[in-house]
Parts: C-alpha cells; structure tokens; sequence
C-alpha cells in the first residue's frame, strides 16, 4: 500500500485537467479544420459548449474561493466564446452575469443591481486594484463582443472608457504573472480556447469598422472617417483592414470626393483582392463620372472576380473560433458590403460594352449570359438588383447582334421570343390611361403583364424587319414589318370617360409609358416597311407608310428624310425640300437638347 | 407559430445540395394537424418539364428516365407557359411543382435566376396526389390537364379554356370539383382519375368536359362529372401504380391494399361511345359479381368481428378505469392507512437456506379488497431499491424489477407472490419495495394494432399501490437463547461460528487498516472496537402505546414493569409488521426472555441489541429526572450500527405518530440540553465543511484522514442522543 495507489488528484486539478483537455481537443480540430466540414465542426463546438457548461457547472458549485477564480473565469471565458461563435447570446450573456456576480461576491460584495452596465460599473469597481481585477478585464471583453455582435454599439460607445483601458492594460500579460506565481507545475494552468490578445485586437477594428459604417448610414461622414484612419493601422486580418480602407472611400464619396475616394478603394484592393466591394463601389464611382472606359474594365474585373470559385463563399468566413463575421452584423454594413451576383454584372457588362462602341465584345458577354441561363448547375438565390426579365434580355441580345452584323443569330433569338409569346396574345387589348407607368398594370390571372408581352413580340417582329432588311430580303422584310403593325393594331386607348379607340398621333404621350412605347415602336415599323417598299419602287404604298409613321413617331428621323426621297422620286420636290427642312431642323434641335 | 419546411434540390449525379428553399407554413391549425399525423403528410413533389422539348436534359440520360418517369411531366406548352410565364419557358426550365400539407400548390422554376416558391393556387386541405393527364389525345406525351387531390376530396383541374366570345385570349382554366373522400391515393391514365378512399376505388372520367360545348358550359359540365365517380368494388387500396393501357383498351392498376397485398386490377374496358353509361352493363360478368359478393361479404364478416371485440375491450377497459380511478383516488390522499387502502400489498421478510448460501425472501401478497375484478393485463410489479449501494457497483444505484402477470384477481381475493432479495452480504438495506400495477394496452388491442400505433409509446399504465421498506429490523436473525437452541437442528453450529470468526477478521482488517500505521496497533487489535449507537425514549410513552397496543391483546396485565417494557419494546421492535412487512422467521412466537438481544445481520456480522431502563435528567434538579428506556445497539460493524440505529429510529417514529395527544408536558428537561446538542452539532456541521472543501481541492490531508476524521464525526453525531418523549 504504497503512497502513489492512493495518491489521487485533487478535485481542482481534475478541473483544469478537463478544461486543458477540451482546449486541446478544440486546438487540434481547429488545426485540421479544412478536412472537417462545416456541419462536423458545428457539432463538434457544439459539444465542446456543453462539456464547458457542465463543467462550469460542477465548479460553481463550490462557494467562491479566491484561489480558484483563475480556472472559474477561464471556463467561463472558453464557455462563452463556443456560445459567441454560435451565436447564442442569451445563454452567453448569462453566464457572464453569474460570473460577475460570483467575481463580486468574491470582493467582498453582493450584487445588487441587474442591469447590466450598472453591474459591470459596479464590479469594475469593486475589484480595482485587486487580484481579481485581470480576471475581470477578461469577461468584460466576452461582454464587448456579445454586445458587438448584437449591435449594440450605444452600450460600447458608453463603455469606451474602460475598453480603451482594457486595451491598454491586457498586453501586460497579468494573467501570465498570476500563472508563474501561482504554481510551479505545468497541468494546473488553465488554457483558454483563444487567445484574450487576440480577441482585443479583434474587437477593437471590428468595433470601429462597424462604428464607422453605422455613422456613415447616419450621414456624419467625416466623424466616421476619422475614426477609420485610426482603426486603419491597427493590428488585424487583411480583410478587415480593407474594409476599413474601403469605408473610409465611401466616406469620402458621401462627402463628393470621387478621386480620393477612388484611392482609398484601390488600396482596399491592395490590401486584400477579396474586398470586391471596393471593386463595385469604384464602378459605380466611374460611372458617375462618365468615365466609361474605366468603368467597363471594372466591370470586367468584378465578373472575372465573382466568377472565381472563392467568390461564393464570403470572404469574412473563417476557421477560428470567433470569426470576424460573427461580430460584423449590423444592417448598415452589409448593405454597403453587398455586391450584386455575377449574372447581374454580366448583363451591366455586355450592355455597357453595346452602348459605347465595343459591340462585338458586347455580344460575347450577352452569349455567355444566355448560356448561363441554359445551364443547369447555376445557382437560384434573389437577385439584389433584379434582372430584367429573360424576353427583354433576348431582345436586347438579339439587338446586339444585329448590331455586330450578324443577322441569323438574331433572327433565332427574336423567333425564341415570339414562339412563346405569340400563343398567349390577346386579340385585343385595351389600354387605360394611366398617371404612372409604375400604376396598375393589366395583369392577367397568370401573372403575366400583357401589354409587356404585347409589346415585346412586337419588338421581335421589327427586329426580324430589321434582319431581313438588313439581308436585302425587302418581301420578307415587309412581311415581318407588317406582322408587327398588325400587332401593334390590337392595342385600343381608353381615355377616361370615352370609348376605348386607336391611338392617334395628336395624344399627348409621357415619356416612358406603354403608350409611348407602343407609338414608338408603331412609328419605326411603319418607317421600315416604307423604306423596304421604297426598296421594291411600290412609292405608293412607301409614302403612305412614311407618313403615318410620321404621325405615329414624328421625332423619327429616318422616316422623315425617306419620305422626302419618296416625294422627291415622285416629282414632289418642294415638298420634299420642305419635309427634310423641317427633319434638318427637328433633329438640329433634339441633339442641341 | 411556424414549421418550416426545406425541400433540397439535389443533382441526381453528384448528390451536391443546389439550394435550399424555405417557406413559411403560417396557419396554426396546420401546425396541430402536423402533430397528430406527422407521419402520414408529405407534401407531394413532381418535376414538369416544358412540352416543347423533344429530349429534355434531364431525362436524356437514360437512367434518370428509367429511375423515376412517374413524376416526369410534359405539359402543353400554353398551359406550361400559362401557369409558370414566359421567363420559365424561354429557357424551358424544368418546374417542381408541390403541393404542401396546408393545401397550398407551389411551383418553382429550377433554373430561373432569383426565382422563388410562389403559389400556384389553394386547396384548402391537404394536397394527396398530383398529376398530369393527356386528356383525349391519344398522341403522345403532353399533358393537357394537371390534376390536383386533396385528402377530403376536392379535385383540382388546371387545364386551358377556348377562348372566350368576346374575342379574349385562351387562359388557364382551373376547376375544381368535390368528390366524396377521405383520398388516399391516387393516380391518372390518359383519361381517367383512380383514386382510393380506403374503402373503395372509384374511377372519375376526366375527359368529360374538355370535349364539350365551349366556354362557361364546359366549366359546369366538368364539375358536374366530378361529381359522379365511378365505384370499382376493391377496397382497402394504400397506394396505387401508375396504370398502364394494353393495346386493346383494358386498364391494368397495381394497387398496394393496408394488409400488404399486391394487387393487378384489370378494369373494364372503357366503350368510348357510350357517355353516358358509366359501367358498360353488357361486359359485367357472373365473375365480377361475384368476387363483388364476395368482397362486401369479406369486409361485412370482419366488420362483425371487429364490434365483437370492441365491446368486449369496453368492458375490460370499464373495469381498468375504475381501478384506475380507485388507486388515483387513494394515492392523492397521503394520509390513508395502508391498511384501509382497497387494493394494496403487504409483505414479509424470511431467510432462506439454499446450497449452504443464505439468502432473504420477500413474500408480497396483494391483497384485493376492492369490488373489481383485476382481469387479464394486469401486471404486479414490484421494483427494490436498495437505499445505498456498494461502493464496487460504481456509485450507481441499481433496482430490481420483478412483474408478476397475473390472471382475474377477484374481490377479496389475494395473490402470494414470492421473489429473491438478496443474498447474505449482498444488499444494503434499507430496501424500498415500490410495489406498483401495471396495466398494458397491448392486451387490450393486440400486438398489430399496437404497433401501428405510433403515438402510444410504451403502452402501459402503471398505478403505484404502496411502498413498503425492509430495515435492517426486518433481516436481523436472531440467536436468542432458546431460538438458538431451536436453530441449531438446521442450522450447524461451526457454520455460524465460522460466520463468527470471519465477520471478526473481516472487522478486523477495516480496523487496521483505518489505524494501521498507529504504531502501536498490534497490541490493541486483539480488543475489537465496538461502535455503538442509542435512541433513548421516555418510558411513559412506551407505556403509553405498547400498552394501548396490547391492551386488547392482554388485557390482565395493564402495567408493565419496567423490565418487562424493555423486552416488550424490543419484541415489538422485531415483531411488528412495520408499514407491512413482517419478519417471516418468528412465526413459531419466541418470546424474549431478556432485554439483551443477540442477532446476525445480513452481512453476518453481529449484533447485540440492548433495552435498558435509565433516569435522564440534569443533576441539578433531581426531581425533574425522568424514566427512559434507552434502546442501544452495538457491533463491531460499522454499517450494522449504523442500519440498525436507523431503522429503531424510523420504529420509534412510528411509535410517536401512534402516540395518544397529551397536553404539552410541563417539563422542561430538555432545554438546556437541547441547546447543547444544537451548539454541538452546529460544530460538527462546519467541521464536516471544513474537511469536504478541503477534500475537493486536496489541500492537507491524505484520503486516510479524512475518512478518519469523517467517522469520528458520524460516530459523535450517533452519542447523547436526546430523549425522545
């Protein structure tokens, strides 16, 4: 019966033992993270929660002992952060509160209050100057990022005092000198899951960044940037500079400063590649500018980016414990943090590309997104800034080809359109006069718009016209013109109070609306079977086609000067001088407007 | 109030989640139903694909066509284009359409950018079955009708109307109709709509207003002959197939009835000019009658079966409710006597001699005092469990269960049931006997009915009857000095001495090893430590309830001395049947002779129980001093002291309870020694503190002291007991 069989260990160091014991285990997981999915490592935190709660458990239920609030406070503090990274507030919040009022018992005190900010008051107190105060400094730092994570930045703004202090006074590394002191032996230091310096640095750029977009959403601009050039040379992930860098830009772009706020997002970039936003924000700067090169390339790089495999998933995930993403949750930021998907960016892209000159390019870019429709493996998530719907995207395509000479591919497209619209075409429609084009829509059981899907075929029709003119091919070209005249007769007007009737060309039309659409596209038909009738020497029919054209559309120019060759092929010459005066004039006037 | 409900896309090659879409199911009543029949409502799930495509991606590849081409749609385009717009077909994504618990049909396009669930239309009750039927068109594949089924019966047809007169463009046409459910399942042909309402399965004839007169008419026609459902005479059908067409017109079904038969329904064929006939009669053979008679004969003979056995189950369960109701009632009265409950158990205790081992027995008899009959399903159970354990089980307390099943325990009947307790050494008492009837469903529906009874878990009722305690009291085997004489026929003498000299080295050794590095610890193990405990009573009392106890048993003898008071507090001690249990072995009524008694414990260790007559009373008001029986028990083992001191104490309580009312006793005897032993054990409280804290965190003393130090406690606690009065 030696000494060693009954030489047992003491509860206390059975304690530290097991909290050790599940720091490792947690190390070790966190180590070989990547294997691991997201799922397992959910579980396994999960685990690890409760076996620190239990253990907490076990150990206040011995009355509070001087000597032993470095473990207590240390399972405290390791329970609360696996609380904290699943963000289970309430239960975190909890703990810290008997934490504190035990730590004030301790001292010598009883708890009196339970508001929070007056407790932490209270016990900050107490403990000054004492052993237990760097105990104390480590659960007010849980509570900083429990009320970081919830939003509650009025709570820390109050605090700011004894958070700067924290910082200031954690690197001491008092903690380490208790340890020394304390024990000679190794298993008796109790491990923490993180380590509280980092936890400091995180907080605090993780506190300003979110400081910072909060002011910025309430307009005090320059209040914020100041505070983000500070955060901006703190100690911290890259991605987290960056976005420091990049909410110093939108400061500045709020305060109409484009050219500075443009270098703030470029360092952004610098700092990290994966701060796209900045990239978005820049675009959106040139754009603002009118600098179209510049921001079709950033539109370039921002589709290039997004369609990287990491681009799905954020940027702000993380192996460690508490991830920076679990702090930044308030509204403000991520809604200046948003980019818009890449079939978005695509769409903006090849439109950009077709209205400034770069058509080939352009059409390249609306294959690649009629592609991206067809595929099947693309994922379904809301769109932030909605597509326009698919037709009017094929008919856009469809235009860009056409631009890009290449008239078959068009006509395939248009007739895509047309195939599924054509079955569901009224055989009249009546349009009502509306204020807004935004107002009440016709919208059929089905949920479809129909004057939008009136419209829309009209539109693949003149676009075939356009083809076929294109190719010479006047017949065809007239055929299709007339389809689309012939559509376009469905729609009757309804002004208040009178019967429904067609449109004519003295109605005042708004810009925008339907009806203006509708007149449009009714005037540029007509211009085209006139010109393709004018094309094939029927000058009868060209004229009257001209001219109605010109009472349904005047602004066109086109038809305007057609009709005068017509007159003039027909022996009209002064009226035709006159009718290309008055087009010289019009359009003399429209482009000085 | 929410459940949410996440139906997962997933790629039929590499299984990788596409997304995931979760829609709120808000109704409360839902939530409710969703309770109740969890199991049974899913919601409903099938892929429509985009008529126009001629070889669709998915079902390209052939396996997937082979793996599931029942759920595979082709719709009309127009309708598809209706129902799920323009955007959808334009890239011919395929549609899942599901129809949810709550009666809501949702559709979502799978390839649609930032598509979301959006609601088809509303049932109102719980969607059963979805489908497609081509309606009339004998060429192939696109669907022109979709077919929706709610569990009570509405019908749902989504299909296109011709346009209107007033020059209106075709639209989607959705017309429901009721037909009498509940529905269970279902399925379409090109036709016709089978569906099963458990009892029957009836055929509804779809193409009936499609091929009428146009517009408003057709509605009504259509809901009109939804109205008349066509009865096939095969009842119990769960789940049909979708049904195939034999090139000569004959429909052939497999359906899965509730008992696990696979079934080919061969139907008719259908006379396509005969409209109105629902049934041709001409083709209704002698055969088909007959297997009809033959099913309603089947179902009427198992119906009759079934109301034979539910009364009798009511007549049972009568019977097990009032019991029931009898033993609730009894137990929510804390206070009822044992022995006034109607339905209750007693027991008695008795060492037993098998294969030289000794071992105790405990017979329980349940005694049934009540006017019910205890029938068939009732179950005695009887759970021991020992109030402390050894420390070699692990800290874990095990009971002892023992059901005894038993048939038609009538009024005044009893039931003897006897069981093992312990063997010698084995058990530490006190036990606690918790003695319970359990009633299981089981016997009352039968094993199948149970089974598909998902909500009844376990599928018992347990009423607790009464618990019962065997103390140390009730095991002590007593070696009195005639008893011993009796003894030794069965039992030898070198056993016992044997049992002797092995409990004393055994004591012994927890001797030396609690002292063993005392020093001089040889010269003083030879003298045993006896420890001791003792419970002192006042006499009056005593007499006051042993004598009102035996009054009717002895009346000649109203006085007791004292000497007899103490062999009569002892012979009640160990006689009495103490909360209903009896000490079995002193049947043959030895009477005490001396108020010294020696027993054997359970363990084998011994025991000697003394009664003596003392005067306590502080020396300096003599006149005060009071006559008290003191009741002391020693042994050189720890644990019997300890039991026994117990288990006095818990009689000696019972003895109080039993105690006539008397007014407030003037003396005050006890006041300062009152305070005394509160201050004492108010010291012994903080010392005890003291040594656990220091034994949590190991600081000072070894495991050795520490149980040293604990006993010297426990044994202080037992000393100077006050007198009980």
């Amino acid at each position: 019966m030696s000494n060693k069989i009954y030489h047992t260990l003491s509860l206390f160091d059975k304690w530290v033992q097991e909290n050790n014991n599940l720091v490792n285990k947690w190390k070790q997981q966190e180590g070989g993270g990547d294997t691991l999915s997201r799922d397992q490592s959910q579980t396994h935190l999960k685990w690890c929660t409760s076996e620190f709660e239990t253990l907490l458990r076990k150990i206040q239920g011995v009355p509070p002992l001087a000597d032993h609030t470095q473990l207590e406070v240390s399972v405290v503090y390791n329970a609360c952060v696996c609380f904290t990274a699943q963000s289970q507030f309430t239960e975190a919040e909890l703990l810290l509160k008997q934490a504190t009022e035990r730590a004030l018992q301790m001292a010598g005190n009883f708890p009196v209050a339970s508001d929070p900010p007056v407790l932490w008051r209270t016990v900050l107190k107490s403990v000054e100057n004492t052993a237990l105060n760097s105990c104390v400094l480590y659960l007010l730092c849980l509570q900083w990022a429990i009320w970081l994570a919830t939003c509650q930045l009025k709570m820390i703004e109050e605090f700011q005092e004894e958070l700067t202090s924290l910082v200031e006074t954690l690197p001491d590394g008092v903690w380490d000198d208790r340890r020394s002191k304390a024990r000679g032996k190794s298993f008796d230091i109790s491990l923490l899951v993180m380590e509280p310096r980092r936890l400091v640095e995180l907080l605090q750029i993780c506190t300003s960044i979110a400081q910072g977009a909060e002011r910025l959403s309430e307009g005090h601009s320059s209040e914020a940037l100041s505070g983000l050039q500070i955060a901006s040379s703190l100690p911290a992930p890259r991605i987290l500079v960056a976005y420091t860098h990049f909410l110093s830009g939108s400061c500045l772009a709020h305060m109409s400063r484009p050219q500075m706020a443009l270098q703030c997002y470029r360092k952004a970039l610098e700092t990290d590649f994966r701060c796209v936003c900045a990239l978005y924000q820049s675009m959106l700067i040139y754009r603002q500018l009118g600098n179209t090169q510049a921001e079709i390339q950033a539109l370039h790089l921002l589709h290039s980016t997004r369609m990287l495999p990491s681009a799905t998933e954020p940027a702000l995930a993380c192996t460690h414990l508490l991830s920076p993403s679990s702090l930044l949750r308030s509204q403000s930021l991520s809604s200046l943090l948003s980019v818009p998907s890449a079939l978005s960016v695509l769409h903006n892209l090849a439109l950009k590309c077709v209205l400034h000159g770069r058509v080939s390019e352009g059409v390249e870019h609306y294959l690649d997104l009629l592609a991206a429709f067809h595929s099947e493996d693309h994922q379904v998530h809301a769109e932030v800034p909605p597509l326009p719907r698919l037709t009017e995207l094929y008919l856009e395509a469809g235009t860009a080809l056409l631009m890009a000479q290449r008239p078959a591919d068009c006509m395939a497209l248009c007739d895509e359109v047309i195939s599924t619209t054509l079955e569901l075409l009224p055989e009249k429609l009546i349009l009502e006069e509306l204020e807004q084009r935004n107002e009440i829509r016709d919208v059929s059981v089905e949920g479809e718009d129909r004057v939008a899907m009136l419209l829309w075929t009209g539109a693949a029709y003149l676009l075939q016209g356009h083809c076929q003119t294109h190719l010479k091919d006047w017949k065809q070209a007239v055929i299709h013109y007339t389809r689309c005249i012939n559509l376009l007769m469905k729609v009757w007007f309804k002004k208040r109070g009178f019967q429904p009737q067609i449109p004519s060309a003295d109605m005042i039309v708004k810009e925008g609306t339907y009806l203006s659409v509708l007149q449009k596209l009714k005037g540029l038909s007509l211009a085209g079977r006139g010109i393709s009738f004018t094309q094939t020497d029927q000058l009868k029919e060209a004229l009257r086609d001209l001219q109605l054209s010109l009472q349904a559309f005047p602004e066109c120019v086109g038809a305007g000067l057609w009709c005068g060759e017509v007159l003039w092929r027909l022996g009209r010459r002064r009226m035709a001088a006159a009718h290309w005066e008055k087009t010289w004039t019009f359009s003399a006037q429209s482009s000085l407007e | 109030m929410s459940l949410y409900k996440t139906p997962k896309q997933t790629q039929s090659s590499s299984y990788e989640m596409l997304s995931s879409f979760t829609l709120p199911l808000v109704s409360a009543f839902v939530h409710e139903d969703e309770l109740k029949t969890r199991m049974r409502r899913r919601p409903v799930l099938i892929c429509v694909f985009h008529g126009q495509t001629a070889s669709p991606p998915f079902s390209s590849t052939s396996s997937a066509e082979a793996a599931s081409p029942v759920s595979h749609f082709h719709l009309k385009p127009v309708l598809f284009k209706r129902l799920f717009g323009i955007d959808t077909a334009l890239i011919k994504s395929p549609v899942i359409l599901c129809g949810l618990p709550d009666g809501r049909l949702c559709f979502l396009p799978l390839r649609l950018p930032g598509s979301r669930l959006r609601v088809l239309h509303s049932l109102e009750q719980p969607v059963v079955f979805i489908g497609a039927s081509v309606v009339m068109k004998t060429g192939p594949e696109h669907a022109q009708c979709l077919v929706a089924v709610g569990e009570l019966g509405r019908v749902l047809l989504i299909k296109m109307d011709k346009g209107g007169s007033e020059g209106e463009c075709s639209r989607a046409g959705f017309t429901e109709g009721c037909v009498p459910g509940p529905v269970v399942c279902g399925c379409v042909d090109k036709r016709h709509l089978y569906y099963s309402t458990g009892s029957d399965l009836l055929a509804l004839d779809l193409s009936k207003g499609s091929s009428g007169i146009e517009g408003q008419e057709c509605g009504e026609e259509t809901s009109a002959a939804l109205q008349s459902p066509t009865s096939l005479n095969v009842c119990r059908v769960i789940s049909l197939a979708q049904p195939t067409c034999s090139p000569a017109g004959e429909v052939q079904l497999l359906g899965l009835s509730i008992r696990g038969q696979l079934q080919r329904i061969t139907l008719p064929v259908w006379r396509k000019d005969a409209r109105m006939s629902k049934l041709p009669q001409g083709r209704c053979s002698a055969r088909d009658l007959l297997s009809a008679i033959g099913d309603v004969y089947e179902r009427a003979s198992v119906l009759k079966t079934s109301i034979k056995s539910k009364n009798q189950t009511l007549r049972h369960l009568n019977q097990v409710l009032n019991i029931s109701f009898l033993l609730l009632a009894s137990t929510r009265e804390e206070h009822f006597p044992i022995q006034e409950k109607p339905i209750r158990c007693h027991a008695m205790t008795k060492w037993s001699r098998l294969l030289q081992k000794d071992s105790l027995n405990l017979t329980c008899v349940l005694d049934n005092s009540s006017p019910y009959v205890l029938e068939r399903g009732w179950t005695l159970t009887i759970a021991a469990f020992p109030l402390s354990c050894s420390p070699s089980a692990g800290g874990e307390s095990s009971s002892t269960n023992f059901s005894f099943q038993f048939c038609n325990l009538h009024p005044g009947e009893t039931l003897e049931v006897s069981l093992p307790l312990a063997a010698a050494g084995d058990t530490y008492f006190p036990v606690t006997i918790n003695c319970s009837l359990t009633f299981s469903v089981t016997s009352l529906l039968g094993e199948e009915e149970v089974a598909s009874f998902t909500g009844l878990q376990s599928g018992c009722i347990s009423l607790p009857l009464n618990t019962l305690t065997v103390d140390w009291l009730h095991v002590l085997q007593v070696k009195s000095s005639t008893a011993s004489h009796k003894n030794t026929t069965s039992q030898p003498n070198n056993i016992t001495t044997a049992d002797t000299i092995q409990a004393f080295v055994r004591s012994h050794r927890i001797w030396c090893s609690g002292r063993g590095d005392g020093g001089g610890g040889g010269a003083s193990a030879l003298k045993q430590e006896q420890y001791s405990a003792c419970v002192r009573v006042s006499s009056e009392l005593l007499r006051d309830t042993l004598v009102l106890k035996s009054s009717d048993l002895d009346p000649q003898e109203p006085m007791l001395a004292p000497h007899n008071l103490c062999i009569s507090l002892l012979d009640w001690m160990l006689s009495d049947s103490l909360g209903g249990v009896k000490m079995g072995h002193r049947g043959d009524e030895i009477a005490l002779s001396s108020p010294v008694v020696h027993a054997q414990g359970p363990n084998g260790d011994t025991v000697k129980l003394t009664a003596k007559e003392v005067n306590i009373g502080e020396e300096s008001m003599a006149k005060e001093s009071l006559s008290a029986i003191e009741v002391r028990v020693e042994s050189s083992s720890v644990a019997a002291v300890c039991g026994l001191h117990h288990a006095v104490l818990h009689r000696v309580q019972t003895l109080l309870q039993r105690a006539p009312k008397r007014p407030a006793s003037t003396k005050t005897v006890q006041s300062l020694g009152l305070r005394q032993a509160l201050q004492r054990a108010e010291c012994l409280l903080q010392q005890i503190q003291q040594s656990r804290i220091s034994a949590a965190f190991g600081v000072g003393e070894s495991t050795r002291q520490m149980t040293h130090s604990f006993l010297s406690v426990y044994r202080e606690l037992r000393e100077n007991p006050l007198l009980i009065i």
